[in-house]
């Protein structure tokens, strides 16, 4: 209840703050306007350049990427980066058959994370947010607690383990691993979102007969899926990012990820930086439209919690 | 038992692949374990003697704090920045929200690779609009010569990635202001400047402390961008790319266990010193 009543009063305060003193203050002059979109253009300037870049070079000719000074737009602009990348034309040096391989196994090793983890999380943070038993405070905090971990404390460890069970280079070691690490903070945002939820809605189907689980499958999922699909998206963002754990634990092309590609390519120092630029653009591609069209769940999802 | 049972696969999950691998981290600490020379022995501090022995071990430690520095201020104050910008309502202020956060989702092994030919020689776009705009007479070696010039061009690589996820927390905060501290501060004639420092900054304190142990955890770890722009090279090396190279490449596990102990300390210590330092919710909204 508090949780909804607080919302409501900071939505309120941010629609009054657009109107706000400042809001006029900007809105009466001209120069505090050019001001901000200054500011703006150098914000996106910043934050876009690099990606910028990327595109133009792949999409130049290797003799128009290597000029002297730089071409800030394609002269000419050509797809035969792509083509090549994608093995039209017979030309790609091997490289689409890697790049096509290790796409796959990123979406199959970032998907298979996400599903566990955030079925794994909902269960869990339901367990958290709504129902008493000992321990809680004690489970809650460790688990929590591991976010404070360095990402990499657990590596030595777990190539071990894994070489131990014999699964390197296999989707389920990187998948297990995926989700041991991407757990602590897909329950931290779940346990918010449902925190935001108003008990009297599952109070209703108490009152019908239904079991806790019944109401979480029946009620508060439905309700939580904005939350949920915040989870979903950050934890397959994460899995696609990932490097130095798939590094270690992936040895070919069966299980290695586009990153592990793009970064051998990268250190090959043979393949043109017009076709690499190509390949990191299609690496990055997947998370940039995920980031781009979905980018409220993130938004919502980055931020909740952290400014309690 | 119903919490129990969903609990358990969490449990299972973080019990046998985050804490017991941690416990595991800091027993084998302290034995010697090559694959190539067994048999594995206890060996006390030994470990840690040769590590602290070892120049390159020492450099990366070295270079780690100033990646940290560098890290936490630029992304906390560019994070108040792209923030502040952003903080009133305006037309398309969510498309340039949106594109804002595109660095972050990015894979960094990726965001490095195309930061490796911005700051590239002879093809780098950065040595020819320095040259164009007359700030350098001719194309330089950006990477790899001056040590702290490595540095500092490789952490800009993760300030540029970690950034939004600042500006995205401080910009909740700010929001979360209200609306009538601003309004009373200006019938006292408080100014602009004014207001924020003695409105937003108090009350994004928490925020701010937020973003700097995140920044902290991720440049104190920093290894993509190493990797990729750096190499395994001592000049700008970090320690978890000593802890990767002493591990995977010179096959000495006990070493490797050794640097990782120390840099859970160490990340588990200036967190919670950095937390005690900064969080401090405002006294009175």
């Amino acid at each position: 209840m508090t949780v909804a009543v607080r919302g409501e009063r900071t939505s309120r305060a941010v629609t009054r703050m657009a109107a706000g003193p400042f809001g006029q203050a900007f809105a009466g002059r001209p120069g505090r306007v050019l001001g901000r979109v200054v500011m703006l253009a150098i914000i996106l300037l910043w934050s876009l350049f690099p990606i910028y870049w990327a595109l133009n070079v792949s999409f130049s000719t290797l003799s128009g990427a290597d000029s002297t000074p730089a071409h800030y737009f394609p002269s000419p602009l050509v797809s035969a980066s792509y083509r090549a990348v994608f093995g039209v034309g017979g030309a790609g040096n091997g490289i689409s058959g890697q790049l096509g391989r290790s796409l796959l196994n990123s979406v199959i090793e970032s998907g298979g994370a996400m599903i566990l983890t955030v079925v794994i999380a909902i269960f869990a943070a339901y367990a958290f947010a709504r129902l008493q038993f000992r321990f809680k405070r004690t489970i809650f905090a460790s688990v929590l607690a591991t976010l404070l971990l360095p990402a990499y404390a657990t590596l030595i460890p777990l190539y071990r383990l894994m070489a131990s069970l014999s699964l390197v280079n296999t989707y389920i070691a990187v998948i297990l691993v995926y989700v041991s690490g991407f757990l602590p903070l897909a329950i931290w945002i779940l346990y918010n979102y449902f925190n935001t939820i108003p008990r009297e809605l599952e109070e209703a189907a108490f009152v019908d007969g239904a079991t806790p689980v019944g109401a979480l499958l029946r009620v508060v999922i439905p309700v939580a899926m904005p939350g949920i699909a915040a989870a979903a998206i950050i934890a397959f963002l994460m899995g696609w990012a990932q490097f130095l754990f798939p590094l270690i634990l992936t040895t070919d092309l069966s299980t290695q990820p586009v990153t592990v590609i793009v970064a051998a390519l990268d250190q090959q120092r043979v393949v043109p930086f017009t076709l690499l630029m190509a390949c990191g653009a299609i690496a990055a591609a997947v998370p940039g439209v995920l980031a781009l069209v979905l980018n409220r769940y993130i938004i919502q999802g980055v931020t909740a919690g952290s400014i309690k | 038992m119903l919490p129990y049972i969903l609990l358990s696969p969490l449990v299972v999950f973080i019990g046998a692949l985050s804490f017991v691998p941690t416990v595991d981290t800091a027993v084998e600490a302290f034995f010697r374990i090559s694959t190539l020379d067994p048999p594995t022995r206890f060996t006390g501090l030994g470990n840690f003697r040769a590590l602290f022995a070892s120049s390159a071990i020492i450099t990366s430690w070295v270079n780690t704090a100033a990646y940290v520095v560098i890290g936490v201020v630029l992304s906390v104050v560019l994070g108040t920045v792209i923030a502040l910008a952003l903080k009133q309502r305006f037309r398309f202020r969510g498309v340039i929200l949106a594109l804002v956060i595109l660095p972050w989702a990015l894979p960094s092994v990726v965001e490095a690779v195309v930061w490796s030919w911005i700051y590239d020689p002879t093809f780098g776009v950065m040595n020819s609009a320095l040259h164009s705009a007359h700030l350098i007479g001719g194309y330089h070696v950006w990477l790899g010569l001056d040590r702290w010039l490595t540095i500092g061009l490789i952490e800009i690589v993760q300030v540029w990635q970690i950034t939004p996820l600042s500006a995205l927390v401080i910009l909740a905060a700010l929001q979360s202001i209200p609306v009538e501290l601003y309004e009373a501060a200006r019938v006292d004639g408080a100014g602009v400047v004014q207001a924020f420092w003695r409105i937003s900054l108090p009350m994004i304190r928490p925020a701010l402390a937020v973003c700097t142990v995140e920044a902290l955890v991720l440049s104190l770890n920093i290894f993509d961008q190493v990797y990729i722009l750096n190499g395994i090279a001592p000049l700008g090396s970090s320690v978890m790319l000593q802890t990767y190279v002493t591990t995977f490449e010179d096959l000495n596990f006990g070493g490797g266990y050794a640097l990782s102990l120390l840099m859970t300390v160490a990340t588990a210590v200036l967190s919670m010193a950095a937390l005690a330092l900064l969080y401090r919710r405002p006294e009175a909204a």
